[in-house]
């Protein structure tokens, strides 16, 4: 019976279209084109999944969850023709996105002036989280699930310094914000632990060859590469390394993990290191589960970026908890709500413990990330210590 | 020592891929004092096709399908963009044409294969050869020695075969050479065919090494444009050695200066060559009879 009622409400939410009030919408902003698009598309891919079990669970409060997605092609202006359009013409309770940093930056404060919740499934800019927090604004809307650069670079740091005992590490960043301002996080972590850099090299995007980038490292006699870049840029660096015949360990930010770093670099890539909130290996329950459902959703073995998809369905967990905490979609209660979360929230990167407050909105803090490494075209984990035993799920401290 | 002659080494390569595209953009110009500003796409198609093709015929079978291809491609482009624009006399209307159905290729190699960036297989081994302490990839060689027979095959073909005639006599006088009964407008077509043809194969030639993708076209077609104004439009000797000084002074000012001025020097040049010989440094200058 209830499961004819719920046809029933589907086929009526179609029929009636966006005009029906028993759908909660939610849109979806990031790029599923373009050079991010591995990272956009799985996000929107990973949501699209907790959405489907949610609404077959019987939605939010009874309603059915309707998700606006948004192909904002990684371009600043498009995003904010996005965010408006969302929130006045879609008229969305929240929305989900945004793998850009710049686009984030640019969207995300029509979100704030319409006090509706944003969510920063994927961009790790740090600035993000903190652009609107109080006591200059009233209140700041804008969440974030994904491990912030400030994070990463302390990581990397650590990794390539305390961990495996390096001593003179060169920067490869390429020349965009990401870039620039990973470059900045990793000088100033690397200059907490009193080590200089031996070279800083900058690339463009599209640049194919290395060979000065690189040299300039090797005749500084570095022995650590740490980048800050995105897959194709990166792959060339690996690739140029074995052309020089001179390979060092790459370990950088989590880019290292795309799957155009990956399969462009082959055999060149393996090894390289980055943080990952998520890897796609099944060493809990929820893992398992969100694993196989999304190989069998999407007809794939490798998730393209397994980060984002598991950020990103994590968000509408954390979003439905809010919802039916606050009893309401209404943006003020529900950005309250997620403030001061009740429930846990057992998601696939961790389990969501109060995970945000009014002054702070980063989901994931320093200890939820471990290392992963590249093997034979696949990330697994770097040090397999890490993840074992109760160390599966490292949860966020509490305040 | 060893560093410099590994730098001239990689400023070479890199080079002979600007020049190779260049090449693309004289032979048209020879012709009809046009350009194909999707001259970059042209390469992009060209490279995208060949991974499509080799996975199912293999590398040799696949070269002469992409030739063809381009040829195929380059005639569209002149038919649809640029043979309007020649008969009205329109000095600007190509552009905007070449331009547009540049980005309308780079939008349907987007739906077709995607935005990443593709690994293109090599057909020789990836492993560098070293030389006296200088390391090179075979594919780089390739790319030089293919660049080099590819133009040298295309200039033997337009010096003297009595298609090149008819390519000199358009390029001095087209309505001349109209009067004289040579059709014109056909070795126009021509030109653009053999123009997408070098471009297409420039990017099979190169794709291993730069990886292919919908957006390859936009970065090395801008470098091209360079080269062809630093070398000169109307010689394709000029093309070639505007390619190596554009990519040699890449190189070393990315090692010896920083990597962050890497393209200064080349930009810096460009706008000398525009301020002190607007026709290249190897182009012949022509005065314009009105």
């Amino acid at each position: 019976m209830l499961k004819h009622t719920c046809a029933a409400l589907l086929a009526s939410t179609i029929l009636a279209g966006s005009a029906f009030a028993d759908t909660v919408k939610i849109g979806l902003s990031g790029p599923f084109s373009g050079g991010s698009a591995s990272m956009g598309v799985s996000m929107r891919d990973g949501a699209k999944l907790a959405v489907a079990e949610i609404n077959k669970a019987g939605g939010i409060m009874g309603k059915q969850i309707q998700l606006v997605e948004r192909d904002d092609e990684a371009r600043n202006e498009l995003g904010v023709q996005i965010a408006q359009e969302l929130i006045n013409k879609e008229q969305v309770a929240a929305t989900l996105g945004y793998i850009n940093t710049g686009v984030a930056l640019a969207s995300q404060r029509f979100y704030q002036e319409a006090e509706i919740p944003v969510i920063n499934n994927v961009a790790t800019g740090t600035l993000i989280a903190r652009q609107f927090l109080p006591p200059d604004n009233k209140a700041n809307y804008v969440f974030r699930t994904s491990a912030n650069d400030a994070i990463q670079s302390a990581m990397i740091v650590d990794e390539a310094i305390t961990r495996r005992g390096f001593k003179a590490p060169a920067i490869l960043a390429d020349s965009t914000n990401y870039g620039q301002l990973g470059r900045a996080d990793l000088v100033k972590a690397l200059e907490a632990k009193g080590v200089k850099t031996v070279a800083e090299e900058k690339f463009n995007i599209g640049d194919t060859d290395m060979t000065a980038q690189l040299l300039r490292a090797k005749q500084a006699n570095a022995d650590v590469i740490l980048t800050y870049g995105i897959g194709p840029e990166l792959a060339q660096i690996a690739n140029g390394m074995a052309k020089l015949g001179w390979k060092l360990p790459m370990i950088g930010s989590w880019t290292l993990s795309m799957a155009t770093f990956i399969d462009n670099a082959g055999a060149n890539g393996d090894g390289a290191e980055m943080p990952e909130t998520f890897i796609q290996i099944p060493n809990t329950p929820k893992r398992k589960a969100f694993i196989e459902a999304y190989q069998a959703a999407y007809k794939v073995d490798r998730i393209p970026s397994p980060v984002s998809a598991a950020q990103g369905y994590d968000s509408v967990y954390l979003l439905k908890a809010a919802m039916e905490q606050a009893k309401s979609t209404d943006g003020r209660k529900v950005r309250a709500a997620l403030e001061d979360l009740q429930t846990k929230v057992d998601g696939v990167v961790t389990v969501y413990d109060h995970p945000f407050s009014a002054t702070d909105h980063e989901a994931i803090s320093a200890n939820i990330p471990v290392f992963g490494i590249v093997k034979g075209g696949r990330v697994v984990a770097a040090h397999e210590e890490d993840i074992q035993g109760d160390k599966a799920v490292r949860v966020k401290p509490r305040h | 020592m060893q560093i410099l002659a590994q730098l001239l080494v990689s400023g070479i390569a890199v080079g002979m891929i600007y020049g190779v595209i260049a090449f693309g953009y004289q032979l048209t110009f020879a012709t009809s004092k046009t350009l194909n500003f999707g001259q970059g796409e042209a390469l992009m198609l060209g490279s995208l096709v060949g991974l499509t093709v080799v996975s199912i015929t293999g590398y040799w079978i696949m070269l002469p399908i992409v030739l063809a291809f381009g040829l195929l491609q380059g005639s569209v482009v002149e038919r649809l963009g640029v043979r309007q624009a020649i008969k009205t006399k329109s000095e600007s209307g190509w552009i905007m044409a070449t331009i547009a159905l540049g980005i309308i290729f780079k939008n349907m190699a987007e739906n077709i294969w995607g935005r990443d960036a593709l690994k293109f297989p090599s057909p020789l081994p990836e492993a560098p050869i070293g030389f006296m302490g200088v390391n090179v990839l075979p594919m780089e060689i390739a790319i030089v020695v293919g660049a080099l027979a590819l133009m040298l095959a295309v200039e033997f073909f337009n010096r003297r075969s009595i298609y090149g005639k008819a390519v000199v006599a358009t390029a001095n006088d087209r309505d001349a050479a109209g009067l004289m009964g040579i059709n014109t407008s056909l070795v126009i077509t021509f030109s653009y065919a053999l123009s997408s043809m070098t471009a297409a194969f420039a990017g099979v030639l190169v794709a291993p090494v730069t990886l292919t993708g919908a957006n390859m076209g936009g970065a090395l077609g801008l470098k091209a444009f360079a080269v062809a104004i630093i070398g000169g439009l109307s010689s394709g000797m000029g093309v070639v050695v505007g390619g190596l000084i554009l990519g040699i002074t890449e190189t070393l000012t990315g090692y010896y200066v920083s990597t962050g001025y890497k393209d200064v020097p080349g930009l810096v040049l460009l706008l000398l060559v525009l301020s002190l010989k607007p026709s290249g440094l190897f182009g012949v200058a022509t005065i314009k009879k009105v």
